[in-house]
């Protein structure tokens, strides 16, 4: 691949006015490739798909199309992209006993994974055969003839105004749902995030399942005042596994004001 | 042919869906051994090769089909039938519920190794799989399961008709092939 994009370097003229503008590079192409080479550009941090996108919006506005400079440009680029995927392999560097330990540890898992994965391949193929062979067989398609049908429908006719009178009740507006039972949420996000700041300050620790209301919503707002706490750097959460017991530990560090508070309850 | 024999003829013909033995018993209201008897004879009566028409166990039940060598035939009457595509992906998917039902969608991922969401959404489209509620575990995810569809179009009585799934596994030597190339590269750099 080093040789082809060398060999292409010494080709004359067609992407000598092609410049890309990238976070580690300003310049012409020709240029980047050769630095690319004598390794004075690291490949891993040049965005190819940055370069194709620039190139592809230079043909969108050119109103001539060169068939052989393009041409030229992919076979740079496909060269680019095959170096960028080889250096995923190993560099070839020794690896100490820990490091082969994990290496081997990652290599018998995904031996099960592609034994399990085959072995379920197999049987797909298996399958595959099977519907080849039977897919296309018929059985009877149509239905059954309405006199053997166990239940008859009477054929009385309904009269206009009786469909009159059905729709009339669907029309008509529902009456106002009755809402006086539900209330408002006692609590607030800056109400809870003053009442665990205070608990933290006296206690330096808690429990989420120890001081959250039993209250389904306002439980909700005291893991959101939580989650605050957290966000400002005021304290430190920690889970065992999941869904267990939330552990939270004051963090020193400088405290929000008011106003961040408030804020907090504008949204 | 047995009276009892014909019932059973004119009920299987006249179902657009496979019976089962216990509602064709039902329906027949015929003690066993009669039942089992006239099932019997209707069964050789209609084996493959007598008749245009044989008596196929398919999906949990009885139905009659187009017997295979009246196949071409019957086609340039009724026209052509197209199955549905079925892709690799697509079947690949079906196999994992087949076996592993009632499964979810996790599930079927983790074996496969890719994302199942559309491949599980297009079975259940088609009629190949279906929703059989949830699973008792976090999150309770969907649980999916194949259908009578399924059995049907694939030529199966029931699922216990499925090949094995031990048939399909990996020999030792296969196994230790695949290990010792997943390992090789990391067997070159060990100090």
């Amino acid at each position: 691949m080093r040789r082809t994009l060398a060999a292409a370097l010494t080709r004359p003229g067609s992407l000598d006015d092609l410049h890309f503008d990238l976070d580690v590079f300003d310049g012409p192409f020709d240029l980047l490739v050769t630095l690319i080479l004598k390794e004075e550009v690291d490949l891993w941090e040049v965005r190819v798909s940055r370069i194709v996108a620039d190139y592809a919006l230079r043909l969108a506005e050119s109103d001539e199309f060169d068939l052989e400079a393009t041409s030229h440009f992919i076979v740079m680029v496909a060269a680019l992209l095959e170096m960028k995927s080889r250096r995923l392999l190993s560099d070839g560097a020794l690896l100490d006993e820990e490091e082969f330990a994990e290496v081997e540890e990652a290599g018998e898992e995904l031996a099960v994974s592609l034994t399990r994965y085959t072995q379920f391949k197999r049987a797909a193929d298996g399958l595959a055969q099977r519907y080849l062979e039977h897919a296309g067989r018929r059985y009877r398609g149509l239905p059954v003839p309405e006199r053997f049908l166990r239940v008859v429908c009477d054929e009385r006719r309904l009269p206009a105004d009786g469909l009159v009178d059905a729709l009339t009740v669907l029309l008509a507006a529902p009456p106002a749902p009755d809402v006086s039972h539900i209330t408002d949420l006692a609590l607030s996000v800056v109400q809870e995030l003053c009442r665990l700041r205070e608990l933290l300050d006296r206690n330096g620790q808690f429990t989420f399942a120890a001081v959250a209301p039993r209250d389904r919503l306002e439980k909700a707002v005291t893991f959101f005042a939580l989650l605050e706490l957290h966000n400002r750097g005021e304290a430190r959460l920690h889970q065992s596994g999941a869904f267990a017991d939330i552990v939270v530990r004051r963090l020193d560090g400088p405290r929000a004001s008011s106003e961040d508070d408030a804020l907090v309850a504008v949204g | 042919m047995l009276d009892l024999t014909r019932s059973l003829e004119a009920m299987l013909f006249i179902s657009p869906q496979p019976v089962s033995t216990a509602e064709l018993c039902a329906a027949c209201v015929a003690d066993e051994a009669h039942f089992a008897e006239s099932l019997k004879e209707l069964r050789n009566e209609y084996s493959a090769g007598r008749h245009g028409i044989e008596l196929a166990e398919i999906a949990g039940g009885l139905a009659f089909r187009v017997a295979g060598a009246c196949e071409a035939t019957v086609e340039r009457l009724a026209g052509a039938r197209r199955p549905d595509d079925l892709s690799p992906a697509l079947v690949e998917t079906l196999a994992v519920v087949a076996y592993l039902q009632p499964t979810t969608r996790a599930e079927v991922a983790q074996v496969r190794g890719v994302s199942s969401e559309w491949a599980l959404s297009s079975l259940v489209e088609r009629g190949l799989a279906d929703e059989r509620g949830r699973a008792d575990t976090p999150g309770a995810p969907i649980l999916y399961g194949t259908t009578d569809r399924f059995l049907t179009l694939f030529g199966l009585p029931d699922l216990e008709q499925l090949p094995e799934i031990g048939s399909f596994a990996l020999s030792v030597r296969e196994t230790d092939e695949l290990r010792a190339r997943l390992l090789a590269n990391a067997a070159r750099r060990r100090p």
